[in-house]
This record gives C-alpha cells, sequence and structure tokens, in this order.
C-alpha cells in the first residue's frame, strides 16, 4: 500500500506523520507542480493526504482515504473524487486557537503594539509617572463566540477563566458549557453582536457562513467593537469589512484569515485586494495561528493512527464524507 | 465643624482648614496622588483637609504642607525634603514602597499600600507570555510590512510556541503572583512558584518553592514572571548565573523592579539569545524634569527584536485606578474614624 503526501501543506507535515505510522505502508512525497508526475504518483496510491482536491486530477484508482491535515475540507471537492473514497479531516490545533484568540483580545484591550511602539522609539507617554493614559482590561468584557465548536469552545473557557461574560451564536443546537451563558441560534446572531465587546468567529466556511458578517451585521456590532477571525476570510465580507474599520463602524479587528493566498504565480500576495496594513486598528497575522510546534504533535499522532487504521482495516476516525 | 464644607477639598496651594485643629491632614504629593485626590474626593470624609501638591517641586515654596500634614499620600518621599514631623500615616498610592525614605520620616509611622492592579498586571503577564511564545510581534511584523507568509500554516511555515504543556515559574508569589497562576492554569500550563516566606499552593500551582531554592526551579521553566517586591533579598536576584540557568528556549517577564534583574548580564543574555526573549515593563532608569526621554536602560534594550518593552505601565487600566481609589479613600476613611487600617505594610 501507498500514502502519497500532496502539496505543500501536507507535505510540510510529512516527516512528523511518517515518524508515528506503525503499520507497513509507503509513504511518497509530491509537493505540487509537475502534472505528469502527479498523475503517476496518484495511479497506485490507496491514501492520499492532500488540502486539496479538484476537479481535472488525473485518476485514483486504488484511493480509498483522502487524510486531510487540517480541520477545514473547503479545498476539497467531494464531487471531483472516485468513489468509495473516506474523507477525514484532523484536529489537535484547538488549544492553539484558543490561546491565539485570547492573545488578540488582550493585545487590543492592553494596546500593546501601541504602547510597546511608542516605548520602543522612546517616549514614556503611556507611563504613569508622566500622567500617561490608562487602557482597558479583558476582565469584564462580554465576549460572543460565533461557531461553538472544537474550537470556540477552548477560547469560551479560557475567556471565562479571565472573567468575562461567554456568548455563543450556533447554527444546531449545543449543549451548553458551564463557561457560556447564553447559546443563541444563528437566526439570533443579531441580538447577541448588539452585546458583545469582542466577537470570534470560529465557525466552519459554508455557504451560510459566506458573507456572514456583511455591512449589516458589522453594524450591528458596538463601534469598539473587536473582531477577531481565526476561520475563514470570506466568513466577513472583505469589501464590508474594510470600510467598516476605515470609517469606524467597528472598533478593530484581529485578522489570521484572509480572502487571498499564496501561489506559486504570486507567492508573497497582500491577503486582501484592500489595504487592510494600513489600519493601526488592525493586527494581521497570515493564517499562522495553527502553527504551533503543539498542534504539529498532536495533529501528526491523530493522522498517523487514522493511517495505521486504515491499514489493519478498522474503522476511521473524523469522517466527514464518504463518496 | 459645621463650617467645614461637606467634602471639603482644598484645591489651592497653602489653602488648608488649619482653623479647626480635630481636622486631620492629608498631603497629595506628585501627579498620581494629585489625580488620586480628585478621584475620591467625594469618598472623604468632611473633617478631613487635603492639599494637593501635582509637583513634589512646589514643596520648596510650601514647606508648611509638609509641616503640617498628618498624612502624606504619595508614591515617594525624598530626604531633601522640607520636615514633616507629624505624619503618622503613609498611603502609598502604588503597591512598592521603595521610594519613600522612611528615614526622613517621623519614627513609627504606619505605612500603607495599595493594590487593585492585580488584574491589569497578571494580563500583562499572560499577554506577553502569549505574544512571546506565539512570537506575535516578529510574524505580524513581517505580514503588515511586506506581506510574508514565511511562517504560514498554509504554507507549511515555520512553527511558533504555544502555552499548553508549557512549565511557568512566578518568582514572588503574592497577590500578582496568584492571579497570574489562576489565568494562566487553564492554558494547561504546569505551573511552578518561588517565594522568600512559606506559601500554600492552589490557583493550579504544582509547588511552591523556598526563594533560596530558586536555582531548582529556574531550569525547569519555559516562562519565568517576575512578581516579587524589591528588597535586599530580591536586589539582583536575577544574576548571569541563574539567567545562564534557565534553559535557552525561555522567556523572562518581569513586573516587579528593574533591580530584581542585573541589567548587565540580561542584555547579554538576550543580545547573545542565551535567553529566549524577554518583556520587560521595569527599568533601571527613569525619566526626570532634566531628562524627560531619558531611556531605561544603559543598553539598547529597545533594539532587541525578541524583547517586548512597556514604560512601567502593566498595572495602569481604568479598572485598576478605579479599584485602587476605592481602597485608598476607605484607608483614609479608617484612618480619621480610627478604626483598622487595611493595607498596612509596617505598622508603626
Amino acid at each position: 500500500m501507498k500514502a502519497l503526501f500532496l502539496g505543500a501543506l501536507a507535505t510540510s507535515q510529512a516527516a512528523p506523520i511518517t515518524r508515528f505510522i506503525t503499520e507497513d505502508i509507503r509513504t511518497e512525497i509530491l509537493d505540487g507542480g509537475d502534472p505528469s508526475r502527479l498523475a503517476a504518483a496518484l495511479v497506485d496510491a490507496d491514501v492520499v493526504l492532500t488540502g486539496a482536491w479538484r476537479a481535472g486530477y488525473p485518476p485514483a484508482p486504488r484511493l480509498r482515504l483522502l487524510q486531510v491535515p487540517l480541520a477545514g475540507t473547503d479545498g476539497i471537492e467531494v464531487a471531483a473524487l472516485p468513489e468509495g473514497v473516506s474523507l477525514c479531516n484532523a484536529y489537535g490545533h484547538e488549544p492553539a486557537l484558543g490561546e491565539f484568540a485570547i492573545m488578540m483580545m488582550l493585545a487590543w484591550r492592553h494596546r500593546l503594539f501601541d504602547i510597546a511602539t511608542s516605548f520602543r522609539a522612546g517616549s514614556w507617554f503611556w507611563s504613569p509617572t508622566v500622567g500617561g493614559p490608562v487602557r482597558g482590561e479583558v476582565g469584564g468584557q462580554t465576549v460572543g463566540i460565533v461557531g461553538l465548536g472544537h474550537i470556540g469552545r477552548e477560547v469560551a473557557w479560557r475567556a471565562a477563566a479571565l472573567g468575562c461574560r461567554v456568548l455563543a451564536a450556533n447554527r444546531t443546537a449545543r449543549e451548553k458549557p458551564p463557561s457560556v451563558e447564553r447559546i443563541f441560534p444563528m437566526s439570533e446572531l443579531d441580538r447577541m453582536l448588539g452585546e458583545c465587546d469582542i466577537v470570534v468567529l470560529s465557525c466552519a466556511l459554508t455557504p451560510e457562513t459566506t458573507g456572514l458578517f456583511g455591512e449589516r451585521r458589522l453594524a450591528a456590532m458596538k463601534p469598539s467593537a473587536l473582531l477577531i477571525n481565526l476561520a475563514r476570510g470570506p466568513i466577513a465580507d472583505e469589501d464590508a469589512l474594510y470600510r467598516a474599520l476605515r470609517d469606524g463602524v467597528i472598533g478593530g479587528a484581529a485578522l489570521d484569515a484572509w480572502w487571498r493566498y499564496p501561489s506559486a504565480s504570486e507567492p508573497e500576495p497582500r491577503p486582501s485586494r484592500h489595504p487592510f496594513h494600513e489600519f493601526p486598528n488592525v493586527i494581521m497575522t497570515p493564517h499562522c495561528s495553527p502553527r504551533t510546534d503543539g498542534t504539529i504533535e498532536r495533529r501528526s499522532r491523530d493522522i498517523a493512527l487514522n493511517v495505521d487504521r486504515f491499514v489493519r482495516g478498522e474503522p476511521l476516525e473524523n469522517v466527514v464524507a464518504l463518496t | 465643624m459645621s463650617f467645614i464644607p461637606e467634602n471639603a477639598v482644598a484645591l489651592h496651594i497653602g489653602l488648608w482648614f488649619s482653623w479647626y485643629d480635630d481636622v486631620v491632614k492629608a498631603l497629595f504629593l506628585g501627579g498620581v496622588a494629585a489625580d488620586t485626590a480628585e478621584g475620591i474626593k467625594a469618598q472623604l470624609p468632611s473633617s478631613l483637609a487635603v492639599e494637593i501638591l501635582n509637583d513634589p517641586i512646589d514643596l520648596a515654596l510650601l514647606p508648611t504642607a509638609a509641616a503640617e500634614a498628618d498624612i502624606l499620600v504619595s508614591n515617594h518621599w525624598r530626604a531633601d525634603y522640607p520636615p514633616a514631623p507629624k505624619v503618622r500615616l503613609v498611603q502609598s498610592v502604588a503597591t512598592g514602597v521603595d521610594l519613600f525614605d522612611m528615614a526622613a520620616l517621623p519614627k513609627g509611622v504606619i505605612v500603607c499600600n495599595a493594590f487593585g492592579h492585580e488584574t491589569a498586571i497578571a494580563e500583562y503577564v499572560l499577554m506577553t507570555m502569549l505574544a512571546l511564545h506565539h512570537r506575535l510581534f516578529e510574524i505580524s511584523g513581517e505580514f503588515r510590512e511586506r506581506a510574508s507568509w514565511r511562517t504560514s500554516w498554509v504554507e507549511g511555515g515555520e512553527p511558533h510556541g504555544e502555552l499548553r504543556g508549557s512549565t511557568l515559574g512566578i518568582v514572588g508569589y503574592g497577590r500578582v503572583g496568584r492571579e497570574v497562576a489562576r489565568r494562566a492554569a487553564p492554558f494547561g500550563c504546569r505551573i511552578l512558584a518561588a517565594n522568600r516566606s512559606a506559601r500554600e499552593t492552589g490557583s493550579g500551582v504544582e509547588r511552591v518553592y523556598p526563594l533560596d531554592e530558586l536555582d531548582q526551579m529556574l531550569p525547569e521553566c519555559d516562562t519565568v514572571a517576575l512578581c516579587t517586591a524589591l528588597g535586599p533579598e530580591t536586589t539582583g536576584l536575577i544574576n548571569a548565573r541563574r539567567l545562564a540557568l534557565m534553559k535557552p528556549t525561555a522567556f523572562l517577564i518581569n513586573i516587579a523592579r528593574g533591580q530584581v534583574v542585573e541589567e548587565d548580564a540580561l542584555y547579554a543574555a538576550l543580545r547573545d539569545r542565551a535567553l529566549a526573549g524577554a518583556a520587560l515593563d521595569v527599568w533601571w532608569d527613569y525619566p526626570n524634569a532634566a531628562d524627560p526621554n531619558r531611556r531605561g536602560s544603559r543598553h539598547p534594550f529597545h533594539k532587541l527584536p525578541n524583547v517586548i518593552v512597556t514604560p512601567h505601565n502593566s498595572g495602569w487600566t481604568a479598572g485598576m485606578v478605579g479599584r485602587r481609589w476605592n481602597e485608598i479613600a476607605e484607608n483614609l476613611g479608617r484612618f480619621v474614624r480610627g478604626e483598622k487600617l487595611i493595607n498596612i505594610v509596617t505598622a508603626g
């Protein structure tokens, strides 16, 4: 049997995953590029580890397990997969994202970038010894979590431990964890937003969530509020969010998910057609929130276990679809 | 009593309510104390007369302010100030009382400090821990400046750290230390502490080392947070030898006092990456009238990319100011009424 690591995302994790695989399976690595090599690599692959699958890929007649090395399967065109394939995703990034969201809340309320940048340049402006202005705290703030899944829960209990009031909105009814005061159905999202000082997007990208934060919904937020997007760029409408930040409709944003990503032809694109990087009220990172040592370790173990189960013919974990 | 207005506050220099002998006189000295007086005047007893000197230089022009004060509310007192023979209570507007020259104040004076900053500082420690381990400044800086996706998940970029599973060592397990522990525990940190006097564990702390066993704790830690008071035992506590005991991948956070750390040794360790990074809120040098833009150190810490620098404002939040004002107003009221004081540092 053969497992093929395909594309940059999967091949970057090939070493740790391979190290944790215990069953007898051959591995091959193909980091994008050359279509003729792709056809040869796919023809005898039983398992493909990849973040992307598109219509027009060469035939993969032996493929039975398509293991995505991340939680989001929005890069996979399920209809383009051969029949009889189990599509599985992977987790292990939840603690990293929980930490990342809290870091952004703290950095925003404590004005970390403003203060550190000013002091680095030599000014004591923010010091109480010269009568500098006070800043905020996270304790006591109302945090609204949109999508109370694996990640939302990690954000919720950390925020609660900091003394935040935590609300959530979710598409399906969920059992309420003790850290969350109230769960709104997604149809009542607007009611929740008006109460929140900080809104965290931690939902999957689906047809229902695409453009979920458009002009009207951003206007339903407090003018002082912070929007944190750790999920997917298109959950927020690109033009509307740009205008909202420019015009002070909301207070600021911490963005780790974007509308544009690197490609072979453009390896270092700006992440949006708008100059978010010119806004002082935006904290921006290149979709790095999951990329911790801890995530790689946890996720590689989980993926290796799934490959082992597949080789042994056991039921798989984290099955998203079966074609 | 009847001609003393309720909530009496003398806002003008020299305006004591000195015609009434039973009036207790409080001198609020310095900018922070002046703001405090403005913030709490509505809460003070009417029998308390208040003198506010925003700038300590005014003391030279107004030695009576020092001569008649029963209570000194400030963050400092210097030997060259005019005599203050009647002072019975020093109410610090800060937690640290190391800037009061006690030899220049009457013997037996009661010294009280003020808190309310624990939430702000504990959040600051957690924030800088996160920012250092997740390499926030480096990653966001290069992404903003030149659209570098080097550290991106989608590019399979260079990973950064996280708090989960890391070991936090808290040096000085007092009010702030406890609040740091309480907030770090839900992140899945292993938490150790070191303290001069014995302390109970709790708030997720696995073990409290006596301070003289600090050397055993340091090599275990991925983050060391200095939350101790400045005293003879803690001055120069983190020296070259102790810095070398820390992991080269570890981060140091100092919200205590600059002098807890040896300046030269820390600079060398950070410059040479014998230590991965630091967040420094407290300094060895401070601005003064002659040099308002004085750097916090003789070394250029501000040029090191692995150091987060802030101007001694980790506790300086709106929430802290409100909580601290309440404590100070409460204590002044207790003193005037002859009740038991809170936050006593030196019982007199």
